[in-house]
């Protein structure tokens, strides 16, 4: 009797059944891994998209600072703010003024200028 | 039976391979034979062209100093078909950007779908826009981006600089004649959009970067503007004329140190100015020279030896007749040498020796000086003068021609007339462009001296150089445009309006000075020309009066900032003040 039974059972290929739990772990594996990497293709490219815009922000920015900052120091801009009295100018004093000496003009118009390099005091 | 069934069989089988080949057919004739077509129908559904903007060169002065650079703004604009709540939109953005609400709600309801709202919006205001309108879920209003132009010093040296229209084309001065450069290459990226519109960044397509403009380096220096400007502010406020110009040149070089005309107008507001303040005078402006001229009268006479320096000429007692008309001078002389002519500014003595010399040869010399042709600067407009052929004269033109009558020239070009004189008889192309350079500073270009022609002998430019010394002195007619510590050599103008019904306008003048200093190895060339100046009394509405003291403020201030070394002899020279009242010139 047991032993008809034994007979009627159907025996699993465990070697088989390992090769296709594998192989369907692996493609599943894929699968995933995948849609996975493709998400983080899309998620990266929203980064990016994102730090360029931040970049072009700090870029706007800039140029924005840059126009204020020569707006300010522009010489129009500091002769308004001296004739308001914000800022204020002392003439230098004739004696303290060191002017240095003239090179000799060239012979030429291609003429090599020398370098006025002679030590002071000699 | 068994026949039926296999007929069937094969006509079914037969029928699913005409279907399917079919089906394969026409899955080849879209896929291969129609690819092309339907793949950019479909790319025109998802795939766009961004232009990603480049930004327009900034112009600097010779110390590497702003003037021009760009702001970035936005454009505020409607799509008139994405508009979902009409009020609210016009009240918050009216409020917003100050738009009344009923030209705005106008402006929406009308025909166009693309509607401008506003430019030249700035980058916060856009922002704080943008949140207000996402955050009440208004939609159909875009922002563009866009750049704007920003001149840092307003007004000054507004015709050289010149501006741009709305599509950042530059329309006068540097702006226009740089434009190739300024104007830098837009990039572009093809870019796929989802539902939503937000990009898709894995499918960029073909993508091109942008290209900045080049930076442009003038030679004008902005401390030598400020006094020219200063001065010429002043004058205008003195003398109220209707026009002014101040030209500052380096004679070795043709650098333009500082340029500048009146009437002027703001750059920043460049919607509320004239046309007449637009005009940059100094090479567009055609003037009668007057006086000035006769440094090229002397000039050809001693360049042809036909006569020298010392050369006694006859200068009538004050009337010569010539051609059935007569000339005059402002005061009678006898006989005074060729120097003197030019000291004394002798209309008689110049005549004649322009008559000494021959119409052809004089005319020969006229357009050695580069009178009759554009200088070449790199600015737009600049007219080349009038100078008529000899063959165009009249009896008594070799007469008038040589005391700066019957012809047309621009401040400039008696600028470079002078300077060829200060350089030894080189006539050198004027420039205002220093350099041009990338935006990450490598030099692509820098511009050096361009000697057109040696105008006059460098002995004869030696004498005329000697003869307009005795212009500044107690002996000529400029004594007020004296520097204390500097010898100046330089020539007065006064000549009389032309009046444009013909002839002369009576008691208008246009009165100029144009000298260099130090006069041994001049630093630079000035130019002052006042057009129909006031002054208390008729009688002193000369050159020497009127422009050679503002000559000499400019040049005093400028051999300082160059820290020009003074000459020792002449440092207790006479004050201007005294000078000017001491001695009346002649015309």
């Amino acid at each position: 009797m047991n032993r008809s039974r034994h007979r009627n059972w159907n025996r699993v290929d465990a070697a088989s059944l390992a090769r296709w739990i594998v192989l369907t772990a692996f493609l599943a594996l894929a699968g995933l891994s995948y849609v996975y990497l493709t998400l983080q293709l899309y998620h990266l490219g929203d980064r990016k998209k994102a730090l360029e815009n931040d970049l072009a922000s700090l870029r706007t920015q800039n140029d924005v600072a840059s126009v204020q900052i020569a707006a300010l120091t522009s010489r129009s801009a500091l002769q308004r703010r001296l004739k308001e009295g914000y800022l204020k100018m002392i003439p230098i004093s004739e004696h303290n003024i060191v002017r240095l000496t003239m090179p000799a003009p060239p012979n030429g118009e291609d003429a090599i200028q020398p370098v006025a390099n002679q030590p002071a005091g000699r | 039976m068994k026949w039926n069934s296999r007929i069937r069989c094969a006509l079914a089988c037969l029928a699913f391979t005409a279907v399917f080949s079919g089906f394969s057919f026409r899955l080849i004739y879209l896929q291969m034979i129609k690819h092309d077509e339907y793949a950019g129908l479909a790319a025109e559904k998802h795939v766009y062209k961004q232009i990603i903007y480049a930004e327009r060169g900034a112009i600097f002065d010779a110390n590497n100093e702003v003037l021009a650079h760009n702001v970035p703004v936005e454009t505020v604009v409607a799509d008139a078909t994405h508009l979902n709540n009409l009020d609210a939109i016009v009240d918050l953005v009216g409020d917003e950007l100050k738009i009344s609400a009923r030209e705005l709600a106008a402006k929406l309801r009308g025909d166009r779908r693309y509607i401008v709202i506003k430019r030249e919006v700035p980058k916060a205001l856009a922002a704080v826009l943008r949140e207000k309108l996402r955050a009440r879920n208004l939609r159909g209003i875009y922002f563009e981006h866009d750049a704007t132009r920003i001149y840092p010093n307003g007004s000054m040296l507004c015709h050289v600089i010149g501006f741009t229209d709305f599509d950042h084309r530059g329309i006068q001065g540097v702006e226009a004649s740089m434009e190739e450069y300024l104007h830098g290459q837009d990039g572009y990226r093809y870019i796929e959009h989802n539902c939503a519109g937000q990009e898709i960044v894995l499918y960029r397509g073909q993508e091109r970067a942008p290209r900045n403009g080049y930076q442009v380096h003038l030679t004008v220096d902005l401390n030598l503007q400020n006094i020219v400007e200063n001065e010429i502010d002043s004058a205008m406020r003195e003398y109220t004329p209707q026009k002014a110009t101040i030209i500052l040149m380096r004679p070795q070089t043709g650098e333009i140190l500082a340029m500048a005309n009146r009437p002027n107008f703001d750059l920043n507001l460049r919607a509320d100015a004239k046309p007449e303040q637009m005009k940059n005078r100094a090479i567009i402006d055609m003037m009668e020279p007057g006086s000035t001229f006769k440094i090229v009268t002397a000039a050809a006479a001693l360049n042809e030896r036909t006569v020298r320096p010392d050369s006694m000429i006859f200068c009538e007692n004050g009337v010569w007749n010539f051609g059935g008309s007569a000339l005059h001078d402002h005061r009678p002389f006898g006989e005074l040498s060729v120097q003197d002519i030019l000291v004394k500014s002798s209309n008689i003595g110049a005549a004649k020796l322009a008559c000494s010399v021959g119409e052809q040869k004089f005319y020969e010399y006229i357009r050695r000086f580069g009178f009759g042709e554009r200088t070449g600067i790199e600015l737009p407009g600049e007219i080349s003068g009038l100078i008529r052929p000899p063959q165009s004269w009249s009896k008594i033109s070799i007469t008038r021609i040589p005391m700066g009558h019957e012809i047309g020239v621009t401040p400039l070009q008696m600028t470079v007339a002078m300077a060829a004189i200060a350089n030894g008889g080189k006539l050198i192309t004027p420039r205002m462009v220093k350099s041009i350079t990338s935006d990450d500073g490598k030099t692509l270009s820098s511009l050096s001296p361009v000697v057109l022609r040696q105008a006059i002998s460098p002995q004869t430019a030696r004498q005329i150089g000697d003869a307009l010394r005795g212009v500044v002195s107690d002996r000529g007619t400029a004594a007020a445009a004296a520097v204390p510590g500097f010898t100046i050599a330089g020539k007065t103008g006064t000549a009389q309006k032309v009046d444009p019904k013909g002839g002369y306008e009576k008691g208008k003048y246009v009165v100029s000075f144009s000298g260099y200093l130090p006069a041994d190895h001049p630093e630079f060339v000035g130019l002052v020309v006042l057009d129909d100046a006031h002054t208390n009394k008729p009688e002193l509405n000369y050159g020497g009066l009127v422009a050679g003291p503002i000559f000499s403020r400019v040049a005093e201030q400028a051999a300082r900032y160059l820290d020009l070394q003074p000459h020792e002899e002449i440092r207790k020279a006479l004050p201007v003040e005294r000078v000017a009242l001491t001695n009346v010139p002649p015309r």
